[in-house]
């Protein structure tokens, strides 16, 4: 018992020899710091306060780094502990947050994804002219697939049915409102008596429940309430696109989880699934069940 | 008919001398050394070969013989495994299975032609020697003649690029902690999801019915390193490429336990093979490695005065490794976002049975089609779909969001040539069950261990058919030795061939493979603690040759099941002012040998010491039957104390045994039912790693003696906490905990 009570006195005793030991290591660290302290001044591409904000956090690491820039003529003033960091370290976290330097380029969807005031004109050659290429190109050719898809007199219903689905699938109500709208008009302008006659019968069917549904999702920008709205709705479709079929194959999708455990279904151009019930919660949840060809 | 025969004439001449004494011998000396290396700040102890880390990559060419001989300076055994080769089974390098460890101070020369080609890998088959630095590249060229030479491919600049991680604790000690569920891996990462970040993400419930149903906070991998690295180096940059230049990758992922995702700042990567087998080139965004695995990717250098950063995360994205390509400002590549681990709990949830089991809800899963991450990690979905053919409205949406991210999958693997089996062949199927337990981190296949199965027997000129079904919670890369099988992912007549086979959490996956090598091959989960805790299979061909390197294979088997079911040693004590509350252990896969202590520092609060030996049963490991042995003394004047059922007792001075059996409850509370040989009955309810905050932990315990204690604990470092507690015996105290 003895000796428990003595080792506590130890241990008292070695706390302080450990307490001395610390302050003395402190004061070490200190002068190191100091000695090893570097200043530096480097460009960093960017435009306005906002900017400067987000720059000198991005730099900055206590006892480590910091950084000033100037907004006016776009340098920074950095100094660090050039025993621990670098001024590459420091210009990396930088471009990281979306601000080009000489060192590194920033991502380019970070850079994107700057608040508009903050999207200088960066330095590097620009690979968002050859995206906008790619992209005026991809338009032209969605023109050129939209005028050929008349055929099916059903053809713009699906379509706009996928843009309402595609809303959910990012979770974007707002989106799928004014989509739904767009699909409500479809609707209505669908000449029945061109389709073929069982097609007829099978639009008959479910057009009533049809339009309520698009109503529903409509009238809401809250994309769970859309979604109640949307099982049932594309449960209609796919009794449409069963038999009217369609040029490219559409996937009749499944996920057990959706609807709080009771699963449902979309239908979907492609194979891959993106499910519209979770959004980006559970992309890829659900299988394939039937494909219309 | 004279041309004929001339012409035989000089093929033969040709041949014999290609494959006869013309056939080229490509010898490699490497030296095995203990050395000290600097990766964290910190000098540790590392094993280096040649004097460097990662081992030095070793070429070969398609039709050589390769030589290499390896001089052990190590103070402890050695080998060398040549990961996704085909060769003589004596030349495998499994310790035990294919040969003797290679003893200190001595040399051994492993000799075997080669016979294939592709990017593949070689590391340490010896313990944990993998982690400290044992892996290397192992490139086998394809020649310029080969009849599946691909013309832009196969001709480019290649660069050999190995993954890897770096600990400053142990192997030893990590492998340690993770058998005792020490958390400080999980503080270190934050990664600890306590009831405190649980209310504060608004998920209280969900960490609620997760400890309901038993199950400890979980990650996507199980291990905190300090860096991870890609060819030894955190960052490092090649200059040699410029503008228009494609190059080859060579990624072989030596990770001692990390996935790593893969993505690249200068556009899409082009996937064009896999385990050293060639696939058809598929362009993706990004793709996940698993432990073990190889993938060759062909990327561009886009522009002029830019280097492009290749970029290894690991799953748990808490850090990551650059490579960067070319020369100039360096374009980056945005960091993955965190993982939201309650997101993931909460799916875990719904897909947990309360009896440990787990639903996949009807959904047959497959080839890593279904990934947590995207659970855990909703990302960008952005304005949908790049191929506008069905979007006219795509236009009208801002540019912000990415397109949408292509991420490999199995499902993409095609092989460039027909791999079916001779159509002839018998068939012998074969179904596994991966399972585990990752309170107690054991993991099995069937619910059992390598030192619970024997060699499984399978025939030459079989063809072996395996499913696998995995009804754990974590992912494995189960890797075979000494074959490539077909994976069945619908490619029909054009399915991959791979040695690894990542399986996630309920997924079922086919393999199969013509069994044309004879000798015992492993067949294992590539993540090193999970290999070390038993994930092991062994395949035996029937009467095969002897094996000159391992005269005695019935005893070689035994040391090797051994080797992955070792005691684990753990034992805490608290030093507070009211006395002093411990206990240690010994756990293997089954087994418990425990003893837990409380010392007064004065008779009157006595000194008390409960010894049990139980055995766990049971896939979940919920139930451990024990005998035990319980001795105390106290003064306390022969003050008789009466249990809630009036059996009395002084506690005076006591030594019992006892036969019962623990419980885990719900909520991870321990149930422990008691009988002692004097008659008396005690049950008691208790917990003591309740994750209040990210490094407070509750405790509390009663029971039908009357006793209680309740206390607090504040983890300040991986061994040592402050903790508080109030004891029904010994009253409040304070005091500092030392744990190992």
């Amino acid at each position: 018992m003895n000796s428990f009570l003595q080792n506590i006195s130890t241990m008292k005793n070695s706390i302080n020899i450990l307490m001395a030991i610390s302050v003395l290591l402190s004061f070490a660290a200190g002068n190191a710091q100091t000695k090893n302290f570097k200043t530096e001044s480097v460009k960093i591409y960017g435009n306005c306060a906002m900017c400067e904000k987000t720059i000198e956090k991005a730099g900055n690491l206590n006892k480590e780094a910091t950084v000033d820039w100037d907004k006016d003529t776009k340098m920074a003033i950095i100094s660090y502990d050039s025993s621990v960091t670098s001024k590459g370290e420091i210009l990396k976290r930088i471009a990281l947050a979306g601000y080009d330097s000489d060192l590194f380029f920033a991502p380019d969807d970070t850079y994107a994804n700057l608040p508009e005031c903050c999207q200088y004109e960066r330095a590097k050659k620009d690979a968002h002219n050859m995206e906008s290429h790619d992209m005026q190109m991809a338009k032209d050719h969605s023109h050129h697939s939209a005028m050929t898809q008349d055929k099916n007199a059903l053809s713009s219903i699906f379509e706009n049915y996928f843009s309402v689905k595609d809303a959910l699938v990012s979770t974007d109500g707002s989106l799928a409102s004014e989509k739904a709208e767009i699909l409500l008009k479809s609707v209505s302008e669908v000449e029945m008596d061109k389709l073929p006659m069982e097609v007829h019968m099978a639009w008959m069917k479910v057009l009533k429940d049809l339009k309520q549904d698009i109503g529903n999702i409509m009238a809401t920008k809250d994309a769970d309430k859309q979604r109640v709205y949307f099982k049932s709705l594309s449960k209609n479709m796919f009794e449409v696109i069963k038999v009217s079929k369609s040029e490219s194959p559409v996937y009749y999708q499944f996920c057990p989880m959706a609807d709080g455990g009771k699963g449902a279904s979309w239908l979907s151009l492609e194979e891959v699934i993106k499910n519209p019930y979770y959004g980006s919660q559970m992309l890829s949840c659900g299988k394939t069940v039937e494909t219309i060809k | 008919m004279t041309n004929y025969t001339y012409c035989w004439a000089v093929f033969i001449l040709i041949m014999s001398i290609r494959f006869g004494y013309g056939q080229n011998v490509v010898r490699y000396d490497l030296t095995v050394t203990d050395t000290i290396v600097n990766f964290s700040g910190k000098d540790k102890r590392a094993i280096a070969v040649n004097g460097q880390i990662p081992m030095p990559t070793l070429t070969f060419t398609e039709g050589d013989i390769a030589e290499i001989v390896v001089h052990n300076k190590l103070q402890e055994g050695t080998s060398l495994h040549w990961h996704g080769v085909y060769l003589p089974n004596k030349e495998d390098g499994v310790p035990f299975l294919t040969q003797m460890p290679i003893a200190p101070n001595s040399t051994h020369t492993y000799r075997f032609p080669i016979i294939q080609n592709g990017t593949h890998w070689y590391h340490s088959h010896s313990g944990l020697q993998e982690q400290i630095g044992m892996y290397g590249s192992l490139i086998l060229k394809k020649r310029k003649t080969d009849p599946t030479f691909r013309e832009g491919i196969d001709d480019l600049p290649t660069v050999p690029v190995i993954l890897s991680e770096w600990t400053d604790i142990k192997p030893e000690n990590v492998h340690r902690m993770l058998h005792n569920a020490n958390d400080w891996g999980g503080i270190k990462k934050g990664t600890v999801q306590s009831y405190s970040e649980a209310i504060k993400a608004g998920h209280f419930k969900t960490k609620l019915e997760n400890e309901w149903k038993r199950m400890l906070a979980m990650d996507v991998s199980d291990v905190y390193y300090d860096k991870f690295l890609v060819n030894g180096k955190k960052e490092s940059q090649l200059f040699q490429f410029k503008a228009g230049d494609k190059v080859r990758l060579r990624i072989a992922n030596g990770g001692a336990s990390s996935y790593f995702w893969l993505s690249y700042a200068g556009g899409k990567m082009t996937v064009v093979a896999n385990d050293g087998n060639d696939v058809e080139p598929v362009e993706v965004d990004r793709l996940i490695i698993g432990v073990s695995e190889t993938y060759d990717v062909v990327v561009n250098i886009p522009q002029e005065d830019t280097a492009y950063e290749f970029l290894a995360t690991p799953e748990d994205r808490t850090k990551s490794a650059s490579l960067y390509l070319g020369n100039g400002t360096i374009q980056l590549k945005s960091r993955m976002p965190k993982l939201k681990y309650f997101e993931g709990m909460k799916m875990m949830n719904g897909m947990m049975n309360m009896d440990g089991s787990m639903d996949d809800m009807g959904m047959d899963m497959s080839f890593q089609k279904m990934d947590m991450n995207t659970v855990m990690y909703p990302e960008v979905t952005g304005s949908g779909d790049m191929e506008m053919d069905n979007q006219t409205d795509h236009a009208n949406h801002s540019m912000k969001g990415n397109a949408e991210l292509v991420t490999l999958n199995y499902g993409m693997l095609k092989a460039p040539h027909p791999t079916t089996l001779p159509k002839d062949a018998p068939v012998r199927e074969l179904r596994f069950e991966l399972t585990g337990n990752m309170n107690r981190y054991v993991w099995s296949m069937d619910n059992k261990v390598l030192s619970e199965s024997d060699k499984i027997l399978i025939r030459k000129g079989e063809n072996v058919r395996i499913t696998l079904y995995n009804g754990s919670m974590m992912r494995h890369p189960m890797h075979l030795h000494g074959h490539d099988f077909r994976v069945l992912n619908g490619q029909e007549e054009y399915a991959p061939l791979k040695n690894v086979l990542d399986i996630m959490p309920m997924e079922t996956d086919t393999i199969e493979f013509l069994a044309n090598a004879e000798g015992d091959w492993f067949f294992h989960c590539h993540i090193l603690y999970h290999m070390m805790a038993g994930m092991n299979r062994v395949f035996s061909y029937e009467e095969q040759e002897p094996n000159p390197y391992l005269p005695n294979k019935a005893w070689a088997y035994k040391k090797l099941q051994k080797e992955s079911n070792q005691l684990h040693f753990m034992a805490e004590n608290d030093f507070a002012s009211n006395g002093n509350d411990g206990r240690a252990m010994l756990q293997n896969t089954r087994w418990s040998f425990g003893t837990e202590w409380r010392l007064g520092y004065h008779d009157d609060h006595g000194y008390e010491s409960e010894t049990h030996i139980g055995r766990y049963i049971g896939k979940n490991q919920w139930f451990m039957p024990f005998v035990g042995f319980d001795w105390r003394y106290r003064k306390t004047d022969g003050i008789v104390e009466k249990n809630i059922f009036g059996q009395g007792n002084t506690k005076d001075s006591r030594a019992v045994l006892s036969l019962g059996a623990e419980y885990t409850l719900p909520l991870l509370v321990t149930l422990q039912g008691e009988v002692f040989s004097d008659g008396n009955v005690r049950f008691q309810l208790m917990r003591e790693d309740i994750p209040i905050s990210p490094r407070i932990r509750w405790a509390f315990m009663l029971n039908t003696d009357k006793e209680y204690m309740t206390g607090l604990k504040y983890i300040v470092t991986r061994n040592l906490g402050i903790s508080t507690h109030y004891d029904s015996d010994m009253g409040l105290g304070f005091g500092a905990t030392l744990n190992y």
